[in-house]
């Protein structure tokens, strides 16, 4: 269980020795002294690219570590976590959606989300199907992801997202390639889902934003 | 159903070619390595014999009998070893511990009776300090006024000799060893004006050893008893070398004239090469099989290289580095099993191939139990390192 992520005076590396520049010297999260997201709470990161977004999310989910400064759960610095802590972490309390889904294109989208399920048994086959429905893709069940459009895999990586007990449901660009109905179709999934586990949500974006009802707006 | 998601991922890009490849390498090794270490066992276990002559820590050396010497009997010290000539070869690097043959200085004649039919002849005894001996033949420690028979050790070649010379061309009946050791014996002891009789029994057979053998302590007391000038140097000498096949042994025996018994120094020449050329056969498995392993290790590096990513977003889903290595890792084991597993029955095809060879050359063997907890131990430490490259490969794909 994680109530809290702190960030105290993180900085990409690749940032070093342009501190006084932007876009760092106007980030509301890079350098600053303590950025706290808590939960419950929805949280939207504002960034142009090439502000180090993902690699907060990266930087956050524990598959970068090259940072400055200490990102903290519950007061632990991440950085001296171990792989299997990640793991652990990673099927209980962290939920992802990376930016370039990383769905497995030569299974099924109901295999690439059984892959996560199996893991932490969190939903059944008809929690999943309804979550399918929902997004419109129960069409797509057994195609292979690799053959679908973008915005579908999207949504797909979305549910495998869900598909384990989260505290903090991090999103990086979750509806980048999604059109306003199904922003708000996805928007209300990621809520419910949300509320139901008194979890933050943090979500990324670079210009279309996840309409979430209410939301800590935060410039990168 | 589900379980197979992850399999089908992850078996993407294995070669079968090159685990076979590999399979087929540590086999050819790991047989060859088992094999010559069956071979060497088997085959050495005739130095282990009861027979302890024919080990190859042991040489029997007298002094070249040359030209007339020996029509002079005032001569017939210079093929003796003096005392200071038995302290020189003692101090040598080389031996151990130098013991002496004590010849009897009295007369011997031995009696059998054969149903009937007597047999007699003109002996000579020699003896040798007990340890000398690896394995002392049942009865051997002869106690003088006990009334047991005195134990003897003769030369396999004088039984051969009965059976195949005198037996066949006379008609007598062929006799084996054990039951020449039931065969009572009589010897005459006489000189120094007396004569007695002990009842004797032969108690073994030397193959090498070209002497017949009584306890150092009869020897003792019989010459005590029955001779009539002081015991002589000895003409022969046992020496406990420190190690078979040092050449500085040959040159010294060389620079003073001295003769090794042919069959012993050979017999030693034989233990050395032999232990030459396993040596050499097991180092050739043993390249074999490492460079095997090397081909395996290229091939997981090759394998997890090309699955980098998919480890990397397995992990990323939570997957723990044990969960997705356990695929690699089982087929990684159970090929390693497989390869044992050949390695042990071609052990076992090829020590039962010339184990009748060598039974026939009167060569026991053993059992192959010991080659192959050794060829267990070997596939166990390759398994593990190939074990421990997996997870070191796929915890490096845990990072981008």
């Amino acid at each position: 269980m994680v109530n809290k992520i702190t960030l105290r005076k993180v900085l990409p590396q690749v940032f070093r020795g342009s501190e006084a520049e932007a876009p760092v010297n106007s980030s509301e999260i890079w350098l600053r002294e303590e950025v706290v997201f808590s939960r419950p709470g929805n949280y939207i990161v504002e960034a142009e690219s090439g502000t180090g977004k993902s690699s907060l999310c990266a930087f956050i989910y524990g598959s970068r570590t090259d940072f400055d400064g200490d990102i903290l759960f519950d007061g632990e610095p991440v950085k001296r976590f171990s792989i299997e802590k990640w793991c652990e972490l990673r099927c209980r309390s962290l939920a992802y959606l990376p930016q370039e889904m990383r769905l497995f294109p030569e299974l099924t989208a109901m295999e690439n989300i059984r892959i996560k399920n199996r893991l932490t048994d969190f939903k059944s086959e008809a929690q999943i199907r309804e979550m399918l429905e929902r997004f419109e893709l129960d069409s797509k069940t057994d195609s292979p992801a690799g053959l679908l459009s973008v915005g579908q895999q999207q949504r797909v990586a979305i549910i495998r997202a869900l598909c384990q007990p989260f505290d903090f449901l991090l999103i990086d660009e979750p509806v980048s390639h999604l059109d306003a109905r199904n922003n708000r179709t996805v928007a209300q999934l990621i809520e419910e889902e949300a509320k139901a586990a008194h979890a933050a949500v943090i979500a990324t974006s670079v210009g279309n934003k996840i309409t979430l009802a209410e939301y800590e707006l935060l410039k990168l | 159903m589900s379980k197979n998601i992850v399999w089908r991922l992850l078996r993407h890009n294995i070669s079968a070619g090159q685990l076979a490849g590999y399979a087929l390498a540590n086999l050819v090794g790991l047989a060859i390595v088992l094999t010559a270490i069956q071979f060497y066992r088997d085959v050495t276990t005739v130095w282990e014999d009861e027979d302890s002559f024919i080990s190859n820590d042991y040489l029997i050396i007298s002094k070249k009998v040359t030209g007339l010497g020996s029509f002079f009997p005032a001569d017939d010290n210079a093929t003796r070893f003096t005392a200071a000539e038995i302290k020189d070869i003692a101090s040598q690097p080389w031996a151990k511990k130098v013991g002496e043959f004590t010849s009897a200085a009295f007369n011997v004649y031995a009696k059998v009776d054969f149903g009937g039919n007597a047999l007699q002849s003109a002996l000579f005894l020699e003896s040798i300090p007990d340890d000398y001996f690896d394995v002392s033949p049942e009865g051997w420690n002869y106690k003088v006024g006990s009334g047991a028979p005195v134990p003897i050790i003769i030369s396999k070649d004088y039984l051969t000799l009965y059976n195949f010379g005198f037996a066949t061309s006379r008609g007598m009946p062929q006799i084996s060893e054990e039951m020449i050791g039931m065969i009572p014996l009589r010897l005459s002891l006489s000189g120094n004006g007396r004569q007695e009789w002990v009842t004797a029994r032969i108690a073994g057979f030397s193959s090498r050893l070209n002497t017949i053998a009584v306890p150092e302590e009869f020897m003792e007391w019989a010459n005590s008893e029955f001779a009539e000038k002081p015991v002589d140097d000895p003409s022969r000498l046992i020496i406990m070398l420190n190690g078979a096949g040092d050449p500085a042994v040959k040159s010294y025996l060389e620079e003073h004239g001295y003769e090794s018994a042919g069959d012993k120094a050979d017999n030693g020449k034989a233990a050395y090469f032999l232990s030459v050329v396993t040596t050499v056969v097991i180092a050739v498995g043993a390249i074999i099989s490492i460079l095997a392993f090397f081909i395996l290790i290229l091939s997981i590096y090759l394998l997890l290289q090309k699955n980098r990513e998919k480890l990397h977003d397995l992990m990323q889903l939570g997957y723990s580095p044990a969960q997705v290595s356990r695929y690699y890792k089982l087929i990684v084991a159970a090929i390693n099993l497989l390869v044992y597993l050949l390695a042990a029955v071609v052990v076992i095809v090829a020590s039962g191939w010339w184990r009748d060879t060598l039974s026939a050359l009167g060569i026991e063997g053993t059992s192959v139990w010991l080659t192959l907890l050794t060829g267990l131990c070997v596939i166990a430490v390759i398994t593990l390192l190939n074990l421990l490259v997996i997870s070191r490969k796929v915890r490096g794909a845990f990072r981008n």
